[in-house]
């Protein structure tokens, strides 16, 4: 894994390099009092602290409009640590030294004063907590904020680093523009304040371990990768499924979308490592470079392609796990004559050497029978069968399967004689869970990120032209869609998706998998 | 020392046991427990673990300490009762059992076999492990209170000893024959585990440009507590600073602390690491003449034997930063 400049000084002679210590540093939070503090960042900041992973000399810093103390500040995230189950009697002083240095700026991210505020606090605990001019911004706000934000640490000289050694590093949520052109300009914003090494594009997807292991799979076994091409591959299938609803992220979900809210980035990073080729080192670049290529070599489907390869859909009333659950338009926060699609399907291409003539299915969606990720690569089947066709009935083609979530592992599957005194050939399935093997406790996907990030390492988080290269994907479905060239099929929640998906593979000679 | 964590669900669920029998037999019957017993059939291991005890008591204790364990390495556990001197003729006592261990609804079946080694056998256990190795897994040989010496054939079957130089360190020898058998198999000591969160500590001290520098210039380092691992802690110091005999100060104490006191352009920098009563929580501290000074508190958790020796076994390679403390740490014995 690579550093940035800053952090490739010299080596602590004492530190374990299996530790992964981060160095001293303020965590400066916009968007302290907002829900992404409390379900996601404080609960790993406080894991990373009981797991002895971060120094003493780190501070925490919530910016937010809330007016609040320093010490309503410590109470509040004590009682979110609490409720998440953390912050336990055993770890009681753990907690009480740690959010000694918790402090807090109130204010309006366009007023210089909550900037001249905020610099005032760091530069103390620089001198009291020791945090060695070290800082990592976390953009928790909504995505409007985002360039006020990154225009105040600009301007307040925050946005550099205060030498050679110190670090100035911004972590940015997504969704990182909700367009090509709209991404951009993000990244026009950011680099006028940030070099692109600062800049840590976060999905959290990319923190989850089998999604690692995607990578680990693929390039630390022999017997995999000379299978992985169009020689042996049929087509492959990618699912996100989901069998929650909008819940109550009605209203945000209206202005996103599946494509914009699963396709643009959780898909297309699992894709990219899926297609890319074995990088040179298994560094932020050297990966990075890789996932580009992969990415560029996906056809950008034109507004006839769009109409014929793509099915967007939205969930109507329906059961799912027994229970009877509201159609999109029912739902809190959706307009009753919203377009958003909560379901896509699509067909791509990837016009490469390795992948040529394998078609790529894709699809996400809510209100699915249940929640999914996997990868399913689907191979050909042999060239000659010296077999009665009865014989081999209930044969199916070969398939490895990636398990994303939940139940991670590997699934191949084969075929075998059925035992007996008649030679039947049936499919059978050969089950890898990631969970029992390694019964280790596995860090959450924003403690992994958190502390990658503190360490300089970018490896999990997406560059500048990666994101480019997903919009370029994206953005003609979501123009002809706002042309409205492409029907709004519907789907029963609790159902596998619209007729229309099952006939974009048939049309192929191909269907679905069953997760 | 708390051995065991609490509220492990462990069934057995097939069991047998007999008096003078033949390694074959014992092999025969762990066999047939498994192909008898559906559940059992689902195996997931992933070593095979060896240890040798003194006593039944002993094999009992130890026992319960790999039950606690089975959830997170699955493995066949072979104990080795030697209760005699290794005199007359080789007579061996066996029993067998398969267990499902449940650890959050995931059921693992896991192995036990004990045999009560008597006469000559003791002196070739090497060949009574063998049998029961499973196929290309590594072998772990647990010692909870003992050293073997370099040349006992046992280490043939071992991809690693597992120690604890907390239980053997104040033997005279202890240090010395460890070293001896590191350099011939890869050695786990259950205290440098037990030891992780000081040295975690310490070495985060140092995290940063401020307080790196100091580390080129340590000149006091006072380690205190239990003879094996206080010189355990100040060998690996020692050995990752390069740091000569004559600033090293060790003193007995209950608990393990640890201070180090070094110089930067003039400045001197106090560096603390110390566990002060029977609480498991750990002071780290760092005070710099005219610069920050701070304390950090940190729980250690239960050191409880399962836990200590499930992270001993998660690393199955030699390793080198550990070897070099224990020679360090020889040197301090000299």
């Amino acid at each position: 894994m690579s550093f940035d400049q800053s952090a490739a000084g010299d080596v602590n002679p004492l530190a374990d390099p299996e530790d992964r210590p981060a160095p001293p540093a303020v965590f400066v939070i916009f968007g302290a009092s907002g829900d992404l503090t409390s379900r996601k960042l404080m609960p790993a900041i406080e894991r990373l602290a009981v797991r002895r992973l971060l120094p003493p000399g780190f501070a925490v810093v919530g910016v937010a409009r809330t007016e609040m103390t320093d010490d309503d500040f410590r109470e509040r995230m004590q009682e979110l640590v609490e409720k998440g189950g953390g912050g336990g009697p055993e770890v009681r002083h753990v907690w009480e030294s740690f959010v000694g240095a918790f402090r807090y700026v109130a204010g309006d991210y366009d007023s210089a004063d909550t900037f001249d505020r905020l610099k005032k606090v760091l530069d103390e605990l620089d001198r009291e907590r020791g945090t060695a001019e070290n800082r990592l911004y976390y953009l928790a706000t909504p995505p409007s904020t985002f360039p006020t934000v990154i225009k105040g640490l600009n301007e307040h000289g925050l946005s550099r680093p205060t030498s050679e050694q110190a670090f100035a590093r911004i972590v940015i949520e997504k969704p990182y523009g909700h367009d090509l052109q709209s991404a951009l300009e993000l990244d026009r914003i950011v680099h006028e304040a940030f070099d692109e090494r600062q800049v840590y594009r976060i999905d959290h997807y990319l923190g989850k371990e089998t999604v690692q292991n995607v990578l680990a799979l693929r390039f630390a076994n022999a017997i995999f990768e000379p299978v992985w091409n169009r020689r042996y591959v049929d087509h492959l299938q990618i699912t996100v499924a989901e069998s929650l609803g909008v819940e109550h992220r009605g209203s945000f979900y209206e202005q996103a979308g599946a494509l914009r809210d699963i396709v643009q980035n959780h898909v297309m990073q699992v894709l990219s490592m899926t297609l890319m080729e074995p990088p040179v080192t298994f560094d932020a670049d050297g990966i990075r470079d890789e996932k580009v290529k992969a990415l560029k070599a996906v056809e950008v489907l034109t507004p006839e392609k769009v109409k014929s390869q793509v099915v967007r859909a939205q969930y109507a009333r329906g059961w799912v796990g027994g229970e009877e659950v509201l159609g999109y338009r029912e739902e809190e926060g959706v307009s009753p004559h919203s377009t958003t699609e909560t379901y896509v399907a699509m067909k791509l291409k990837v016009d490469n050497w390795r992948w040529a003539g394998v078609p790529v299915y894709v699809r996400t969606g809510k209100r699915l029978p249940k929640r999914v990720t996997e990868v399913a690569m689907q191979f050909h089947r042999v060239p000659h069968l010296p077999f009665h066709l009865k014989q081999v009935e209930d044969l199916e083609p070969d398939a490895l399967v990636l398990r994303i979530q939940p139940d991670e592992g590997i699934t191949l599957r084969f075929g075998a004689k059925v035992p007996g005194q008649a030679f039947r050939v049936r499919s059978v399935s050969m089950d890898f869970f990631y969970g029992a093997a390694f019964m280790e406790e596995t860090p959450d996907a924003y403690e992994r990120l958190l502390l990658d990030a503190l360490m300089g390492d970018a490896t999990l988080f997406i560059r500048s032209d990666e994101v480019q290269r997903a919009w370029h994907i994206v953005d003609p479905l979501l123009q002809s869609w706002e042309n409205d060239d492409v029907a709004l099929a519907k789907y029963e929640a609790g159902t596998w998706g619209p007729t229309e998906a099952d006939e974009l593979m048939e049309a192929d000679g191909r269907r679905w998998r069953r997760p | 020392m708390s051995t065991s964590p609490p509220s492990v669900q462990f069934d057995t669920i097939g069991s047998w046991e007999a008096d003078n029998v033949s390694a074959g037999q014992v092999e025969r019957a762990l066999s047939d427990l498994r192909g008898h017993e559906e559940r059992a059939a689902v195996r997931t291991s992933v070593l095979t673990l060896v240890i040798v005890v003194g006593s039944k008591e002993e094999a009992d204790e130890q026992l319960d300490v790999v039950r606690h364990l089975g959830a997170r390495h699955p493995s066949r556990t072979l104990v080795l009762v030697l209760e005699d001197e290794g005199q007359g003729e080789s007579h061996l006592d066996a029993s067998v059992a398969v267990c499902v261990v449940d650890r959050g609804g995931r059921q693992v079946a896991v192995e036990e076999v004990v045999i009560d080694v008597r006469g000559q056998a003791r002196f070739h256990l090497d060949s009574l492990v063998l049998p029961f190795t499973l196929p290309d897994l590594p072998v772990a040989v647990w010692l909870p209170t003992r050293i073997l010496d370099r040349g006992d054939p046992l280490l043939e079957a071992a991809n690693r000893v597992v120690v604890d130089t907390r239980v053997v360190g104040y033997k005279p020898d202890a240090l010395s024959r460890l070293s001896s058998i590191s350099h011939r198999v890869a050695v786990t000591d259950l205290s440098w585990w037990r030891l992780k969160p000081w040295r975690n500590l310490l070495a985060g001290l140092f995290e940063g440009h401020l307080y790196r520098p100091f580390l080129r210039d340590v000149h006091h380092l006072e380690v205190t507590g239990h003879a094996g691992p206080r010189h355990l802690f100040a060998g690996w110091v020692m050995s990752r600073l390069d740091l000569p005999r004559s600033v090293v100060h060790l003193g007995d104490a209950e608990h393990l602390s640890a201070k180090l006191v070094a110089t930067d352009e003039g400045r001197r920098g106090r560096f603390e690491v110390e566990r002060k009563g029977d609480e498991r929580v750990i002071d780290a501290s760092v005070e710099i003449d005219d610069g920050p000074s701070f304390q950090q508190k940190v729980h250690i958790g239960e050191a409880w034997q399962s836990r200590a020796l499930a992270d001993a076994l998660a690393h199955m390679g030699h390793n080198q930063t550990y070897e070099a403390a224990l020679e360090a740490a020889l040197g301090l014995l000299r």
